[in-house]
């Protein structure tokens, strides 16, 4: 029995040995760091300049600590970035980039309702994402990632996303009914 | 010969960047000091690297990519062209086929250029491929291009109507050990193992081995054919990034096979190669790059013939902006082969032994008229051969991308098909009286070739057309020559050629793709003035008149992967092989990340059908189903 376990034990140690290749999410946590020198927030009035600039992520957490280590004592000005996990839509406070999880897909219509006019960069990688009128939605393609960027959403929340990053990115529009 | 390729080199410079971020990948740290494109171009599971500027290219260009080739479910080569609609592939028996663009096929097809990681895959007997004998690990290759149209300017004699560009990935992208086995009907058994590691921080090696066996196809009385094979064949790939941006490789690999005949003995094949290639980085805008090769090649044929060929070659090419408009490529070649022919009463190559000499040079001016919107591009290769001296080959090509969505490209190109072997030195029978003479003064075929293309991407769906119209002057006939039944090789044949090319891709879903890919094409081929031929063609090509392949890649979930490739071929007339339809399908199923299961189907629609072949010659090729299972650790 001890054997049997040892083997088991040797062998998914063996078949889950990490490809030597980046994680999706990693690359997708550095590109959510990126998005902050790409867009501009309106400006709050009387707003502390050292005010945190927070990643929020809503549903199960895909990144494990790759968000967390990619922006450890990074700042954009004199902000430093800051990690949030948020279960509910209500809990979504001061947030700047918010990545919803896979795990939210079935109610990504209802989210994105609550978050309207919120000036708060929507980010997902669920599917149709971008046309169901979130902001920028990863795309996996080839074993790449791609972006592609709902700039009607981005405009109607008065978030601007600089054209360097529209440049790389595939654009979208919600369908009109 | 064997020099440059502008989309090689703008993959190159794509991925140039990318060493840095490569050495510590693990590193969120090395990841953020990427730009927006680089971060896009960062792999996530494994590689394909696709030309960035695929779309804008002036020249009928499909990428196979490594994808492509694992969810086709293809175990050889040849089988993994099929997924490039502009080729025609044709299966002829058990190893060998017949692959062109634009037509002109046949087993000894003389006008496409192929390439295996920069080293030209070639016979100086007929200027043409032996398939059986080209191999690699199909998991290790990154991508393969395929350019159907004259690529000569850049590329060389020989690429009159294409050039086919196998490219492996880099040694730092095939970490770790990989295993695969499977077998089953017509693939009775193959098995590969490779492993990929690192030599201190900016060196990254691998070895391979890998072997197969195959089943006979059937004669046209449903009796097994004498053609089954089994082969071996190992190697290595070793990449050195060293300081500044310079970057070494070294490839090597080494094959043996058996492959039985009708006749008694087995035809013995062997060979391997050796290639060296050094990128030097002057500045960011321009780059020097070498290779050299040697490779060796015997083919025994007991009872018939047998060749020993040993080649060399070196290449150096520049590459540099000028200023903001023009981007310049030149480069010079020189290839040596030392061909070594045991003859037949039946057959001769005459003289057994020669030594045959190229020097070329060659420059290419892409000129942004427009930056981003216009470009021209003008270039020409000499070349110098033993055969016929200086042969010149010019090309200018206009494309015109007038939104990001849409480009349109135009081109003319000369381009010829050199002497080989078959043409001047071939004796049938070894004696006088000769049935068949190679003709003393045979000259190079020459081809003027007019193309027009247009590529539109809409969203999820991306189109594009080529067409195309080529004259061809002084094609390979056969001349009567004084004698009982004598012909002798001339150039007394002229021809055209016409036709259209269109694929379609369109991604439904994130995890559903169609892709469909359609070809038209009329070759007439007529003996021009003082040529007493009567074969109109009938030895130059055998070419069905259209092609169809519909594709689709289905995801389901993150375990299951469903493929179906469906093709239709018409007839090839001057053959009498009808026209036929099949198809090919995988299911794979990855319940771990590390393996991978796959059952794979080829030519599902029937029992046995035919491809290819003169009457006499027929061999049906039988439905085959193979399992395999791969194993990353």
């Amino acid at each position: 029995m001890a054997l049997l376990r040892a083997v088991s034990v040797l062998a998914s140690a063996l078949l889950f040995v990490q490809s030597p290749r980046a994680s999706e999410y990693q690359v997708k946590a550095v590109f959510l760091f990126n998005f902050a020198q790409f867009v501009d927030w309106p400006t709050v009035p009387a707003q502390d300049p050292r005010t945190p600039l927070l990643i929020g992520i809503l549903g199960d957490d895909p990144f494990g600590a790759f968000l967390d280590e990619t922006v450890r004592g990074e700042h954009l000005g004199l902000r430093p970035f800051e990690v949030h996990r948020y279960h509910e839509l209500t809990d979504i406070e001061g947030c700047n980039i918010l990545f919803i999880s896979r795990s939210e897909n079935e109610r990504v219509g209802q989210i994105l309702a609550a978050l309207h006019n919120r000036t708060i960069l929507t980010v997902s990688d669920g599917e149709d994402f971008a046309k169901r009128g979130g902001m920028i939605q990863f795309v996996n393609d080839k074993n790449r990632i791609r972006l592609r960027i709902n700039l009607e959403a981005a405009q109607a929340a008065n978030v601007t996303i600089s054209s360097k990053l529209l440049r790389v990115a595939e654009i979208v529009r919600t369908p009109r009914r | 010969m064997n020099p440059t390729r502008t989309l090689f080199l703008i993959v190159l410079l794509a991925v140039a960047a990318r060493p840095a971020a490569a050495q510590q990948r693990d590193s969120a740290e090395a990841l953020k000091r990427l730009t927006l494109d680089q971060l896009m171009n960062v792999e996530v599971m494994s590689v394909s690297r696709r030309p960035e500027r695929l779309f804008e290219t002036p020249s009928a260009i499909q990428v196979i990519t490594q994808d492509d080739i694992r969810r086709s479910g293809a175990t050889s080569l040849p089988e993994a062209l099929r997924l490039a609609s502009n080729l025609q592939v044709a299966q002829v028996d058990a190893r060998q086929w017949a692959i062109s663009a634009r037509g002109l096929n046949s087993t000894t097809a003389n006008k496409l250029l192929v390439l295996i990681d920069g080293r030209t895959v070639y016979t100086p007997l007929f200027s043409g491929v032996f398939w059986d004998v080209q191999d690699v690990l199909l998991t290790d290759i990154d991508r393969i291009e395929v350019i159907s149209g004259p690529g000569a300017t850049l590329w060389g004699s020989n690429a009159v109507n294409g050039v086919i560009n196998v490219i492996t990935k880099d040694a730092k992208d095939t970490r770790g050990l990989l295993v695969t086995g499977g077998g089953g009907t017509e693939l009775a058994g193959f098995g590969s193992a490779r492993y990929g590691g690192e030599l201190g921080a900016h060196t990254h090696y691998r070895i391979y081995g890998k072997g197969f066996s195959r089943d006979p196809t059937l004669l046209p009385n449903g009796q097994a054919a004498a053609d089954a094979w089994h082969m071996g064949q190992g190697g290595l790939r070793l990449d050195w990034d060293a300081s500044a941006g310079n970057r070494l490789s070294l490839l090597s690999d080494w094959y043996d096979g058996r492959i039985v005949q009708a006749s008694p003995g087995h035809i013995g094949v062997s060979g391997g190669n050796v290639v060296a290639k050094w990128a030097h980085p002057i500045s960011a805008t321009s780059e020097v790059t070498a290779q050299a090769y040697y490779d060796r090649t015997h083919r025994n044929i007991p009872g018939t013939f047998g060749e020993d060929l040993d080649s060399y070659d070196i290449d150096v090419q520049h590459r540099a902006a000028l200023g903001a408009r023009h981007h310049v490529v030149w480069g010079l070649g020189y290839r040596l082969i030392n061909d070594r022919v045991q003859n037949s009463a039946g057959l001769a190559f005459l003289p057994p032994h020669v030594a045959r000499q190229w020097f070329t040079a060659f420059a290419q001016d892409e000129i942004a008229l427009v930056p981003e919107r216009f470009h021209v591009t003008l270039g020409a290769k000499i070349e110098h051969n033993d055969y016929t001296g200086f042969e010149i080959q010019p090309s200018g090509r206009v494309n015109w991308t007038f939104s990001p969505s849409r480009t349109l490209w135009a081109a003319i190109s000369r381009a010829v098909r050199t002497p080989s072997r078959i043409d001047r030195e071939l004796f049938i029978p070894r004696q006088p009286p000769y049935f068949l003479a190679g003709g003393p003064n045979f000259r190079s075929e020459n081809e003027l070739a007019y193309e027009l293309g247009y590529r539109h991407q809409q969203g999820a769906l991306v189109l594009s057309f080529a067409t195309f119209y080529s004259h061809y002057h002084g094609l390979r006939s056969l001349e009567p020559v004084p004698g009982p039944d004598s012909l002798e090789i001339g150039n007394g044949q002229d021809g055209e050629s016409y036709g259209g090319e269109a694929t379609a891709t369109y991604r439904i879903t994130d995890n559903w793709q169609l892709r469909a890919g359609y070809t038209e094409l009329r070759i007439h081929i007529w003996p021009n003035p003082g040529s007493a031929d009567t074969t109109r063609g009938a030895t130059e090509s055998h070419t069905p008149d259209r092609q169809l392949s519909l594709r689709s890649s289905l995801s389901l979930g993150a375990q299951w992967s469903l493929d179906g490739g469906f093709r239709y071929i018409s007839e090839i007339v001057n053959q009498q092989v009808p026209a036929y339809t099949e198809l090919d399908a995988r299911l794979g199923w990855q319940p771990l990340a590390a393996l991978e299961l796959s059952l794979a189907g080829r030519n599902l629609l029937h029992d046995r059908h035919t491809e290819f072949g003169t009457p006499t010659a027929l061999r049906r090729i039988e439905r085959g189903v193979y399992g395999m299972a791969q194993w990353h650790f």
